[in-house]
């Protein structure tokens, strides 16, 4: 997967070399900005209120 | 045929990694990334309201909640001060504050008569403005600062792991906490262990003294 992508970027190593950093970077950037903040109120770690357990948006203004 | 094996292994492997690096990657985030994203709406958002406390440094618009009521400052969780402000969302308590419970139990406020002041705020990430709760004991001072007073409560119990569905510990009267007659409480809680949210660590505190803000805001000795 990494070798196809290598070898279909133009350009000498050192021009595939800064093209795959330039990838991985906008890649590391679009998971902060967008992949995560979605991902982690899906994800159990990170609750700290106590509650009754009750569905949200039952009538409530704000949950938790 | 063994060079296709071959290339449907090595894209499993290259998957693999690629899932294990984005993990570490969703950590990095988590305990640090939002941590340097809140801390920087918390400043901001707490100098909007010491401006708006300059600007009318005395009568009403004192208790205006949009911006945040005021700053809980805890000495022995060495984290300075913790702008408060209302609800317990995660959008709220994800700009590096404390909220006070609205709820499932309503949030008694320090200046009502009797009640139970109750916040949360995140034990990691987000600010982790309560990571180091843990580090609280029986004696030590929780001072909240608004506008005009200067509220200063004395922890006397704290349930060091708890059910998340324990709201109970929010009541006016919290009774696990020992007490049987109303007062003037204030409660902390946040997830326990840290890293996790599978319980919940409760700190409650009983309210002493309250001291009028000077001009100086001079803090009382608790913060000296």
């Amino acid at each position: 997967m990494y070798g196809w992508i290598w070898r279909h970027l133009p350009g000498n190593a050192w021009v595939r070399a800064l093209i795959s950093l330039l990838l991985a970077l906008a890649i590391v950037y679009a998971l902060f900005q967008y992949v995560f903040p979605w991902a982690e109120p899906l994800l159990p770690f990170n609750d700290v209120t106590v509650d009754n357990g009750l569905p949200a948006g039952s009538a409530m203004t704000e949950w938790r | 045929m063994r060079g296709r094996i071959a290339a449907t292994v090595s894209v499993i492997g290259e998957l693999l990694i690629t899932a294990g690096v984005i993990m570490a990657l969703f950590v990095v985030y988590s305990l640090w990334w939002t941590n340097v994203l809140a801390d920087r709406e918390a400043e901001r958002q707490g100098n909007q309201v010491r401006e708006t406390w300059a600007k009318s440094p005395s009568g009403p618009g004192a208790l205006d909640t949009k911006d945040g009521i005021g700053f809980l400052h805890v000495p022995a969780m060495k984290n300075g001060e913790v702008l408060v402000k209302a609800g317990t969302g995660s959008k709220v308590l994800n700009e590096g504050v404390a909220g006070f419970y609205r709820e499932p139990v309503k949030a008694g406020m320090p200046w009502d008569k009797q009640g139970n002041f109750t916040l949360a705020a995140h034990r990691d990430g987000h600010g982790a403005k309560f990571h180091n709760i843990d580090k609280v004991r029986k004696g030590d001072a929780v001072v909240f600062e608004t506008r005009d007073v200067w509220y200063v409560y004395k922890v006397y119990a704290d349930l060091k792991q708890t059910s998340r569905y324990n709201v109970d510990v929010l009541d006016s009267v919290p009774k696990e906490s020992g007490k049987t007659v109303p007062g003037r409480f204030l409660t902390l809680t946040t997830c326990t262990p840290v890293y996790t949210s599978d319980y919940r660590y409760i700190v409650w505190a009983e309210l002493t003294r309250t001291e009028k803000v000077d001009a100086k805001r001079t803090p009382p000795t608790e913060l000296r």
